[in-house]
């Protein structure tokens, strides 16, 4: 209202004049403010009305507190199963447990596949495949024959031992040990130069890894499961907050 | 106890030792906060915040004027809330300008007259104050509403005295001129004019 008006020197009064409502010039500028208001009228009422202004503030009425803002430390919370902490765990041990599974499938897929191959060169091949992946002694120890000019019978192993390449399969019993070990059963035999294994039933050398792929496969599906209760859950507290 | 002791204590995790400098100190923060805001229910939670930020940061409090440093802090949580409201374009909070009801309370010594005339003074003086930019309306209202020395203004602003000084001056006389443009709303007893 009063700015911008008046000499330079009013203009370095009315800076002043604050200070000098509050009383805190210095002595020669208190002088200096107390002479120029002598003889400068609008100085003077700039003076009234700055003092008038805040008079008025110190009017304004101080409001008691509506209520108490005293804080209040809120107890430490047990950490719940499915809290912020599991999270942090639960993650990497997902991800641990299915890359895990992936390179089992993975390397399950290119020894079926190797196997495969193998079987597509023919089925002698096959056999003799499956016959020199089985270790003979518990096989052939089970598996009874009757040789021409021989009394009773012996093991396929015993027959195989002496030399004999003449017999004809009485019975076999299925092998317990090691349970790895596929079941076989040879149902004859064929031409001078051994028998023809047909593998009947059992997982074969691959079972343990089957088991290890499902309970993989399991355990990531209930980790999943367990993440997604997790992050629902903590969605639901920060609803609530 | 004194307010070392309370303060010492509550460095130390004493929730109810800092609950006591709570209490003597609400009412200074909360008017700060209505006066900076202009709304009651905005300055209830700046003040909130201002002591829970207090206790957060109490270990941090290396001594000198405690009022100053939670004015101090209080004064952040209103500039914070004042940024919030502009930058999600809520409804500016100066808008919101009201006068709560408890500083209309009649003393018992008052007239309706002057409750009636306080009260419009009130209403004038709050508007011009929102009018202030905001950091001369801090130091108006610390030095001229609450009665801070300007030493005490600085601490509590972060400022040095010679920007106080000038914030003030400049502040008074914004406020004296927005004052002058409404005088004839101004009550009579009021004008800065007679």
């Amino acid at each position: 209202m009063f700015r911008g008006k008046g000499k330079p020197l009013c203009r370095k009064v009315r800076g002043m004049l604050s200070e000098y409502v509050d009383n805190r010039l210095e002595s020669e500028n208190k002088s200096l403010v107390e002479r120029h208001l002598e003889i400068c009228e609008a100085c003077s009422k700039e003076l009234e009305s700055l003092r008038m202004t805040v008079q008025l503030l110190d009017r304004v009425a101080e409001v008691p507190a509506p209520r108490s803002f005293t804080v209040t430390v809120p107890q430490p919370r047990r950490e719940s199963a499915f809290g912020p902490a599991s999270m942090r765990w639960l993650r990497p041990a997902t991800a641990i447990v299915a890359v895990a599974l992936v390179v089992l499938l993975m390397g399950d897929f290119l020894h079926g596949f190797e196997n495969n191959v193998r079987s597509n060169s023919g089925p002698g091949n096959m056999t003799f495949s499956a016959v020199q992946s089985i270790p003979s002694s518990a096989a052939e120890q089970q598996t009874w024959v009757a040789v021409p000019g021989v009394m009773g019978e012996m093991s396929l192993a015993t027959a195989k031992a002496v030399g004999y390449t003449d017999y004809t399969i009485v019975r076999s019993s299925p092998v317990s040990q090691p349970p790895a070990q596929p079941i076989l059963t040879v149902l004859g035999n064929e031409g001078p130069t051994g028998a023809q294994v047909i593998v009947q039933g059992g997982a074969g050398v691959g079972w343990p890894l089957r088991q290890t792929e499902i309970g993989l496969g399991a355990a990531v599906f209930v980790l999943l499961g367990l993440m997604i209760y997790a992050r629902r859950q903590r969605r639901k507290k920060v609803g609530a907050r | 106890m004194d307010e070392q002791d309370l303060i010492s204590r509550s460095k130390s995790g004493d929730v109810e030792a800092f609950n006591l400098l709570v209490e003597q100190y609400q009412r200074m923060v909360y008017n700060l906060a209505l006066r900076m805001l202009g709304n009651a229910e905005a300055a209830e939670d700046a003040s909130q915040d201002t002591f829970i930020s207090a206790y957060k940061a109490i270990g941090k409090f290396r001594g000198g004027s405690f009022k100053s440093w939670v004015l101090r802090i209080a004064a952040n949580s209103c500039h914070d809330k004042l940024r919030v409201a502009r930058r999600y374009r809520v409804v500016s909070l100066d808008t919101l300008l009201l006068e709560p009801d408890e500083l209309h309370q009649a003393n018992n010594n008052e007239s309706p007259e002057d409750y009636a005339l306080r009260r419009e003074l009130g209403r004038f003086l709050s508007e011009g104050l929102t009018h202030l930019p905001e950091d001369q309306r801090l130091v108006v209202i610390l030095s001229d509403v609450q009665g801070l020395s300007y030493e005490e203004v600085a601490q509590a602003t972060g400022s040095s005295l010679g920007t106080v000084k000038s914030r003030l001056n400049r502040g008074r006389t914004r406020l004296r001129d927005f004052l002058l443009q409404r005088e004839e709303l101004l009550p009579s007893k009021f004008r800065l004019n007679k």
